[in-house]
Order: C-alpha cells, then structure tokens, then sequence
C-alpha cells in the first residue's frame, strides 16, 4: 500500500474547520491529503452528512482517512456518512476519538510518517494534553 | 402498472407525509425554545428544514410504497437535518422502511417495523431508554402497540404523552444536554417533544383513515 | 551487530520544545528506519522520538539538554539530523 493516511476535519463551525485544517498544513506540511467541513446545510453551526461523505471522498485513500471530530453531532454524522460510503471504502475510515485541533496535529503527524490508520487512529487518541 | 394496494399506500403516505411536516413547521419554535434550554438551541431549524425538505419531495416520496418512502425520507433527513438528530430520525426510518417489508396491515406490523427502528436509534445513538432522548417516547409507544392490538392509535398517543413528560424528570446522559448534567432536569427533551408530536400526526392521519 | 549511537543538544529556542518544534523533530525522526528515542535532561524517562503524542508531551524547556540515542543502520544519522535540528532552534 503507497501513500499515507488522509485526514478529515468536521467540526460544527467552518471557520474552526478551516482554521485547524490551517494549522495541520503549517505544522505538518504536505505530505498528508487533508480535507475539512463544518456548518450545517444553511451555513449555519452543525454538521452534514453530504459534505463529510464528500471530505472523505475528496480525499480518499485505500491506506485510509481518519476523521477527528468536534462535538457529539459531529461524531453521529461521520459515523452515518462513513456507513453511506461503499462497504470497501467504509472499511477504510476510522473516527478518532480525540480532541480536533490536538487529534488532527497527532493524526497527520503519525500519517506523514507512513503510518497504517490504527496506529494514526492510536496516537490521536492517546494524546491528551 | 399501477395496482390497487399501491394506490392505497399512495394515498396513506401522502396524507402522513403532510401531517408530520405540519406537526414539525407549527412547532418548530417550541422545539427551538426547549432546545435552548438544554441543548444548542437548533432542534427546531434543523427539524424543520428536513421536514421541509420532505414536503419538497412529496410527488416522489407519495409515488413510492412505503418501504421505499421511509428509506428515501430516512436518507433525506440525513441529509438535511444537519444537527445529530439527521442521523437519528434518518436511521429510524430508513430502519423503519427496511422491516416494512409489505404496506402494513396491523397495529403488530407497525410495531414490527417501530421496533426495527428503535434498534437504530439505539445504536446511532449508542443510547437507550432512561436518558432523556427521543427513545423515551419511542420505546413507550412500541409497548403500547404491542400491549393494546385492540386500540393502538390511542394507546400511542397516551404513552407518547407520558413518555415525553417523563423526560422532564431525566438527567441528560446523552447529546450537548449531558454536559448541563443535573441542571438539564426539570426541562422537556426536545427529541422527545418532536418524536411525541410525530406519534400524535400519525395516529390523528391512521384514526381518520 | 547494531549499535546504539547517542548524542545530546542544549535546547536553545526560547520556547523550548514547544508544539511546532515537537510536531518537526517527530517527522524528522520518522524518516530514519533506526529506533530512536529521546530524553529531557539526565533524569528523565526515554521517549519513543517517532510517538508524536509522546514527543508532544515531553515539553522540555528552553535550557533543557535533549538526549538522543538512535539503535539501527542509519543511526548516526538519524542522532546527527535531530541534534542539528534543534541546534537549528528548529528552522
């Protein structure tokens, strides 16, 4: 398997997904596919299952995309948009039980190493500050 | 190609459609106040926009049999919803629309299909009866269908009413009311209030029909 | 036979071994085969360099002799690149 784990930002506000998707690029770089949604279908706070299934589509990988997810809503969206996806794909994507901004920097610094998606799951997780 | 029973739930899903998005637009605000109280205030916004999202595909959704229409409006409450209860109605009606195998004939067929979809919810949720959710209304119903085969639809309405205002009483262990811990106590759950108004335009549509 | 090749560095970034710097130095540590672990001062525990939780946490500060001991082929050069990075001040 190539390439590295992608990681998808959801969190109720736009804004804190795009500034945490900022964050990932200027501490991590590159090397990791990155995606992120937040807002609900009006623009407003919340979370929506399309545009997470589309996060997770954009960035694909069969080495897998971890999603790290802000509040409750978040969690049962991703949860619902990563059981929408193709059985094959659905396999490959993981909800990592961990704070966002602090997950997301673990998860894709794992992930730029080469990573398999338990152990980037595992070190999102393991981190608390 | 269109035969007699399908007309039949032709007719049934469009008078239910229309009675459950009336429910959710007349009392969006009240679910939106209960909402504020104890959780992040959009119950009633979200809820209304998948139900008006629902009444936007009615010509769709009515020329489906049932099983198709619950799983096609289960999947666009998904969709729409936006907060977490999109996945949780979503998953009880597409779960709904799965067990529902024919048009159902009987107060046991439709608590067949409930069942199915409260089995959803729960692991949606990963949650049950007791804290203070939708399934606090749901799952009382269930055993009213099951336990009064002669009078459903008034056994549902009575144990939809007890079961929300039994939520008042509750300790919010699930969703943004948990974080209030005991102050979410003394107020109704907004799930709940929406599955009990849900419960009350269906049984009103299946009791004039 | 593998050897266990280590070096040290006085942290000299004002802040220490702070998110950014912690986030860089884990990186740089993955891209050597060699295990390599690192430890804040004498008397602290050693670190798997590559965890970045772990890494993360150490949070040594400005002043702090960072110890590192690398054990595989590309040891020395995976002590050699971590000391120069935070000799750097992690530029």
């Amino acid at each position: 398997m190539t390439g590295n784990v992608s990681i998808v930002i959801v969190s109720h506000s736009p804004k804190v997904a795009e500034g945490t998707a900022d964050m990932v690029r200027q501490m991590v770089g590159e090397e990791v596919r990155l995606a992120h949604c937040g807002g609900d279908p009006d623009g407003g706070l919340g979370t929506n299952v399309g545009a997470i299934m589309e996060a997770i589509e954009a960035v694909y990988s069969p080495k897998g995309v971890a999603i790290l997810v802000d509040l409750g809503g978040a969690e049962t969206n991703s949860e619902m948009a990563r059981e929408m996806l193709p059985a094959e794909k659905a396999a490959h994507v993981a909800i990592c039980n961990a704070p966002l901004v602090e997950g997301a920097i673990m998860a894709a610094t794992e992930a730029s190493g080469g990573a398999d998606l338990e152990a980037v799951r595992a070190t999102a997780e393991e981190f608390q500050a | 190609m269109i035969r007699k029973e399908r007309k039949v739930s032709d007719m049934h899903n469009g008078k239910l459609l229309e009675a459950a998005v009336a429910a959710i637009r007349e009392h969006a605000d009240e679910l939106t106040a209960l909402d504020q109280a104890i959780g992040d205030g959009d119950h009633g916004i979200n809820m209304k926009r998948g139900f008006d999202a629902l009444a936007e595909a009615a010509g769709e959704l009515e020329r489906l049999e049932l099983p198709a229409a619950l799983q096609k409006a289960g999947m666009i409450l998904v969709m729409k919803v936006g907060g977490a209860s999109g996945p949780l109605y979503g998953s009880l009606l597409m779960a709904m629309g799965k067990a529902a195998a024919h048009p159902p004939a009987s107060a046991d067929d439709v608590a067949g299909m409930l069942k199915a979809g409260i089995e959803a919810v729960k692991a949606r949720g990963r949650s049950d009866a007791g804290a203070k959710t939708m399934l606090d209304v749901l799952i009382p119903v269930l055993q009213a269908l099951e336990s009064h085969p002669e009078d459903p639809c008034a056994a549902a309405v009575r144990a939809a009413d007890d079961g929300l205002e039994a939520t008042r009483g509750m300790l919010a262990t699930k969703g943004r009311a948990s974080f209030l811990g005991e102050r979410s106590i003394g107020h109704l759950d907004p799930g709940a209030r929406s599955s009990a108004l849900l419960v009350h335009a269906i049984c009103n549509v299946l009791e004039d029909s | 036979m593998t050897e266990t090749v280590t070096g040290k560095v006085v942290i000299t970034d004002p802040a220490g071994l702070h998110a950014r710097p912690a986030v860089k130095l884990t990186k740089l540590a993955k891209s050597f085969a060699s295990d390599i672990d690192i430890r804040a001062g004498e008397d602290g525990g050693w670190i798997n360099a590559k965890s970045p939780s772990a890494v993360m946490k150490l949070k040594a500060r400005h002043g702090t002799t960072l110890h590192v001991r690398a054990t595989g082929a590309d040891a020395q050069g995976g002590v050699d690149a971590l000391v120069d990075l935070v000799k750097r001040g992690f530029g």
